[in-house]
């Protein structure tokens, strides 16, 4: 069996391991990475991912790797058993099969999706996938190494080695009404490395105010937004009207909508009776059913439902379901009101009269944050902006808060959708300056 | 911070006792306006079709008997599967959103278990009647209760009931309805393979039936019908093809003729039986007892696993 098993260490295994070495070595001193790495199994693959930008098919790659030497290692020493064990471990025999052919396929599949991204990293042909496909990584991974002439034509760097924005150093004075948000971080683990979602942000929110909540893709917006309403709780303190949200989350969320951006309702229900399920299940057990209809036909009227109440969820156009899918959380009154894209779908009119209809519930006292990503339509409806971007390490932070027309100035742009392509990073068409406005607006908020 | 109390809220809201209630209101209505009716004609339909094909053997011989446990275990299974395989990942969003306001998950999932039960016992109704519509002869007495009909419709709902919850849970795990109509055949396949009546399973393998719902309702509708008391034709059978052979031996001929007249055919069906005994099908109040409390258990268990895997619903992506 161990005669078996130190067999695997052929003159070819030993020629192409050493070449595979050598290449990765020659690759790494290329991508400006420690060529050390080259020695350490399956690290080496997933570093050599990352050089190409394909991290996330690397962190798979390490974990087939690895799985295939664990597996490869169980084979080695079943080969070496006689055959009364593997005809009585039949089941377990097929599965670690199933298994291990599934585990080769994956690393063959993984090791392409790997190289394809190494190929557009020298800027050589796709053909080359036939060397990787026929004779494995080693052959490429030599040449791509060896060869002068081959270059990357770009560096990949982490953006979590950067320094990121300065910290601001605020904090936000809790108000006996309103909003506060003071999120220190949230943070998620990625791949044994902590990254910040978000960090730093303190703001104030009054009552009755419309709030736009402006950012670009990935700034962090629905991080945010479930950080402030407690449903992915952040090392933060979230005061609304003087209570904890986090503290008493079981009460709290009951004092908070959220109006995802696509319709959630069961088609199959009448509008009517989705509003009297939802008021059964986010207002009071001891509200009498009277009153709980009462609340019901409240809503249908200020949104305008009446007339199709009793029509069945799945025969409303896009507008009306749009308004019910708000009405839902409306009818529990709450007191902070998020939506997440509640135009998004409707045709200009529609989505004026849709934000018209959450002024009217701003304006009754109601904290009202929205994401939308066309504000410029609707924006003389909003009080404030609150402006997220990704500073240079990928983390959400605080851009701007305060007044529109302030936001305007800060940015030293008359649009919202201009204010986004100033702060978007380079690489997503915009002007890359998160980092600088803030820095700025900590600055502004320091006086 | 500043010197503001943080105040502690008061209300009490609906917990999972109180809203069961608005969840079976929705599968019901779901029932009359999103055609999850349509299983009752479909289970009709398929107890119809298997009825026509296991009417003229079953519960006469083992042989029989056998292939019309296999028959009706897989139309109570197949019932039960496409109850629930898709309710819960078809709207997996909206569980997502109402988790949030408030929904507690075991409220959901019990008031699924209450309307499928009332599903299940309506299509358990449903095939009883087909049979006896068909004219497939049933014992007279039952082996728990006196009533053999009583007997089979708690089996046949344990099955339903148990394969309904089981998809439930699938479906419970399952992203979309797409990956549940994946999943949902190889769970039958294996359902079907580890049913102890269509293949003689390798010792290895053999322990695994015991965890599969199909094998404990194949044994208990075989224990119902008194399968080790029943003749088995299958040697006999064997022994009067050899002697319908042209080529065959005039003294087969002869012996089997002779036999027929005689009747020794009888002895011999009721000797291979002898060598047929199988202990898990023993027409037993405890044998019979065994199988309903497993199904049973199964069912709640996997309502149980249902409920868990839904409570990490939050942690769904966007």
């Amino acid at each position: 069996m161990i005669a078996s098993f130190f067999s695997t260490f052929s003159a070819g295994w030993f020629i192409t391991n050493v070449m595979l070495i050598i290449g990765l070595w020659k690759i790494f001193k290329k991508c400006k990475k420690p060529g050390w790495w080259a020695f350490i199994p399956a690290f080496r693959e997933y570093q050599l991912a990352k050089c190409a930008n394909r991290e996330n098919e690397g962190r798979m790659y390490l974990l087939i790797v690895a799985l295939t030497y664990v597996l490869g290692f169980v084979t080695k020493i079943i080969g070496g058993m006689d055959t009364k064990f593997v005809d009585d471990h039949i089941f377990g025999m097929t599965l670690l099969l199933g298994v291990l052919m599934t585990i080769y396929i994956a690393n063959l599949v993984y090791s392409i999706r790997i190289f394809s991204g190494v190929f557009l990293l020298f800027g050589v042909s796709k053909r080359w996938m036939w060397l990787v496909i026929l004779l494995g990584s080693f052959f490429p991974s030599f040449l791509l190494g060896v060869k002068k002439k081959y270059q990357p034509l770009f560096i990949y760097i982490d953006p979590l080695d950067n320094e990121g924005a300065a910290l601001s150093g605020l904090k936000a004075e809790a108000m006996e009404s309103g909003l506060t948000v003071n999120i220190e971080e949230r943070t998620a683990m990625d791949f044994f490395k902590k990254r910040y979602l978000l960090r730093d942000i303190h703001l104030n929110i009054e009552p009755g105010h419309m709030v736009l909540l402006l950012g670009g893709s990935g700034a962090g917006k629905t991080t945010f937004v479930n950080a402030v309403n407690g449903y992915e709780k952040a090392k933060a303190e979230i005061i609304l009207n003087g209570s904890s949200i986090y503290d008493d989350y079981g009460k709290m969320k009951y004092k908070i909508g959220f109006v995802p951006q696509i319709d959630l309702m069961r088609g199959n229900d009448s509008v009517l009776r989705t509003l009297l399920d939802s008021a059964k299940l986010r207002l009071p057990a001891d509200m009498h059913a009277s009153q709980r209809r009462e609340r019901a036909e409240e809503a249908l009227k200020f949104f305008g439902l009446e007339p199709v109440k009793d029509r069945l969820c799945d025969k409303l156009s896009g507008g009306q379901r749009k308004r019910l899918s708000i009405a839902m959380e409306y009818i529990a009154n709450p007191d902070l009101f998020i939506l997440d894209e509640p135009d998004s779908g409707l045709d200009g009119v529609m989505a004026r009269e849709l934000m018209e209809g959450l002024r009217k519930i701003a304006d009754r006292g109601k904290i009202v944050i929205v994401i939308t990503h066309s504000p410029d339509r609707v924006i003389d409806l909003f009080d404030d902006v609150i402006v997220l971007a990704k500073d240079s390490k990928l983390t959400g932070r605080l851009t701007y808060f305060g007044p529109i027309d302030e936001a305007k100035k800060f940015f030293e742009r008359d649009k919202m959708e201009k204010i986004v392509l100033r702060i978007n990073r380079e690489e997503e068409g915009g002007e890359g300056l998160a980092d600088v406005f803030i820095e700025k607006y900590a600055e502004v908020c320091h006086g | 911070m500043a010197d503001i109390e943080v105040k502690k809220r008061s209300e009490r809201y609906r917990g999972r006792i109180t809203q069961i209630p608005i969840y079976i209101g929705k599968c019901f209505r779901m029932f009359v306006y999103q055609s999850d009716w349509k299983v009752i004609p479909l289970a009709s339909f398929i107890a119809m079709i298997v009825a026509v094909v296991v009417r003229k053997s079953f519960y006469v011989t083992m042989e029989g008997t056998t292939k019309g446990a296999l028959a009706l275990m897989s139309v109570a299974l197949w019932n039960g599967f496409f109850n629930s395989i898709q309710v819960v990942c078809r709207e997996r969003s909206i569980i997502k959103r109402e988790h949030r306001s408030g929904m507690h998950i075991s409220s959901y999932i019990f008031a699924h278990m209450v309307y499928q039960l009332f599903i299940c016992v309506i299509q358990t109704v449903t095939t009883l009647l087909v049979f006896m519509y068909m004219d497939v002869k049933f014992p007279s007495d039952g082996v728990v209760s006196d009533y053999f009909l009583l007997d089979m419709f708690v089996t046949l709902l344990l099955v339903t009931y148990s394969a309904d919850m089981l998809s439930l849970f699938l479906s419970s795990i399952v992203k979309s309805t797409t990956a549940a109509m994946t999943i949902m055949p190889l769970v039958l396949m294996v359902q079907l393979i580890f049913s102890g009546c269509m293949f003689s399973l390798p010792k290895g393998i053999k322990p695994l039936s015991n965890f599969m719902i199909s094998n404990h309702a194949t044994a208990c509708i075989c224990a119902e019908a008194n399968y080790n008391s029943l003749p088995s034709s299958s040697g006999w059978n064997m022994l009067k093809k050899m002697s319908q052979r042209d080529d065959a031996d005039p003294k087969i001929k002869s012996m089997v003729a002779e036999m027929e007249l005689t009747g020794q055919d009888e002895i011999i069906k009721i000797e291979t039986a002898k060598s047929n005994f199988d202990k898990d099908y023993e027409s037993t109040y405890i044998n019979v007892k065994y199988h309903w409390r497993f199904m049973f258990a199964m069912s709640f268990i996997f309502a149980g696993l249902s409920v868990v895997a839904l409570e990490f619903i939050d942690k769904d992506k966007r």
